[in-house]
């Protein structure tokens, strides 16, 4: 004990706050994967790509009574080395019209995966707040302007989503 | 309660004799238990802590199931909000929420400049979480006192820059710029104020104890900037 103590004191610690965590960060994932595959929770998914566990593959289905019902969507998830003391990076890999995704590269804006992140966050709350995006755009800071001006047309947005989704969606 | 219950419950902690004496007469229950009950309810209640669990008799796989399922139900309490895994070394903010310290200090030292609880976005600091420790915990030491250590210690000779910049992290960039500025004598008083501190917090972590040392240390802090405001208009 007291060797290590001498060691770690020794050793300059602030260079690299978060060294060697690849363990400690595929310990949290497998524990999430977990959590969420004994979860009743039916409208988000994930799961592991092949055999990289630093990346998932999502789906969310859209939240009922809102445009986006019934549609099915698929996300990627990409987790950094130092999660979850940095966000995951998280993209509509199936096109999303909507005010705050980017229709072309699937990005999204969402404040708990910026500066409001939190080390607390799991996959299973990141896709549940990305459902709740869809119901409840923040028209402010829009990604898609064309889907930002049209939200409040409620009849014209849900027709012209349809037809965008049906043209886009996954098989 | 019915008295055969605590009979049973109290059967294994009773000698060999008394127990063939139940067995062998179950009927007897009824009519007699009120006295010996007394007597081994209260030897049991003292001996329960210090007996392990008796094998091989049958009353006593109840309890012990019941122990288990509580044990499983704590666990899950004393996880950790960061790795999701039983708390190691662990320590609790003031808001109340419980960590691995080395999950909570790697928190903090990704966002130095907006120090939040994960869980309730609290304003939380190193200086203001509390250890815990368990019954087991043999050395008692501050998690804080191990690896990566957030604060001066007392036993270091060489004067470190990075060291002092802890300390004058909780007091802002006002008092760091200010005394930056004007060389080595406030480094060495807070420094001062600092050890204290600290030393009296592992003695004990009293919450009163530890008030009264936040007010010293900003008393120190103030006795400082007046003495520096001094100096530059003197
Ligand atoms: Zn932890
Ligand atoms: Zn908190």
């Amino acid at each position: 004990m007291s060797n290590q103590s001498i060691q770690s004191e020794n050793k300059p610690n602030n260079d690299e706050p978060v060294g060697n965590k690849g363990s400690a960060v595929a310990k949290r994932l497998q524990k999430e994967l977990m959590a969420l595959m004994m979860s009743s929770e039916k409208s988000v998914s994930a799961f592991p790509e092949d055999s990289n566990f630093f990346r998932w593959k999502a789906t969310i289905v859209g939240p009922k009574e809102t445009p986006y019902e019934n549609q099915k969507y698929r996300l990627s998830i990409e987790f950094p080395n130092n999660y979850p003391y940095t966000a995951p990076t998280c993209k509509f890999t199936t096109p999303c019209f909507h005010p705050n995704i980017d229709i072309s590269t699937g990005m999204l804006c969402l404040d708990i995966l910026k500066e409001k992140w939190s080390a607390l966050y799991d996959v299973r709350t990141i896709l549940l707040s990305i459902q709740s995006l869809l119901s409840e755009p923040n028209n402010d800071s829009p990604l898609n302007s064309n889907a930002a001006s049209l939200w409040d047309k409620k009849a014209e947005y849900k027709k012209y989503l349809d037809q965008f989704y049906e043209k886009n969606k996954d098989t | 309660m019915s008295s055969s219950q605590t009979t049973t419950v109290n059967d294994p902690h009773l000698d060999n004799t008394t127990t063939t004496n139940n067995d062998t007469l179950p009927n007897n229950n009824s009519q007699e238990p009120s006295t010996s009950t007394d007597s081994s309810q209260y030897r049991s209640s003292t001996q329960y802590s210090f007996k392990p669990p008796p094998e091989n008799s049958k009353t006593s796989t109840k309890p012990d199931l019941d122990d288990n399922e509580e044990e499983k139900r704590d666990d899950s309490m004393y996880v950790c909000n960061i790795c999701l895994d039983i708390a190691k070394e662990s320590v609790i903010t003031m808001c109340g929420h419980l960590f691995c310290w080395p999950c909570l200090n790697c928190w903090l030292e990704t966002k130095p400049q907006r120090q939040l609880c994960p869980v309730c976005k609290a304003a939380i600091s190193k200086d203001k979480v509390v250890p815990l420790y368990g019954r087991n915990n043999e050395k008692q030491q501050d998690p804080r006192s191990k690896k990566s250590p957030p604060r001066p210690q007392a036993q270091r000779t060489e004067p470190d820059n990075s060291q002092n910049y802890q300390g004058f992290q909780s007091f802002g960039d006002a008092g760091f710029h200010l005394s930056f500025g004007i060389g080595a004598f406030p480094f060495v008083f807070f420094g001062s104020s600092f050890n204290f501190n600290d030393i009296r917090q592992r003695n004990g972590q009293n919450g009163s104890q530890f008030e009264e040392d936040q007010f010293l240390s900003k008393v120190f802090l103030w006795v400082a900037i007046i003495f520096f405001c001094w100096l530059i208009l003197a």
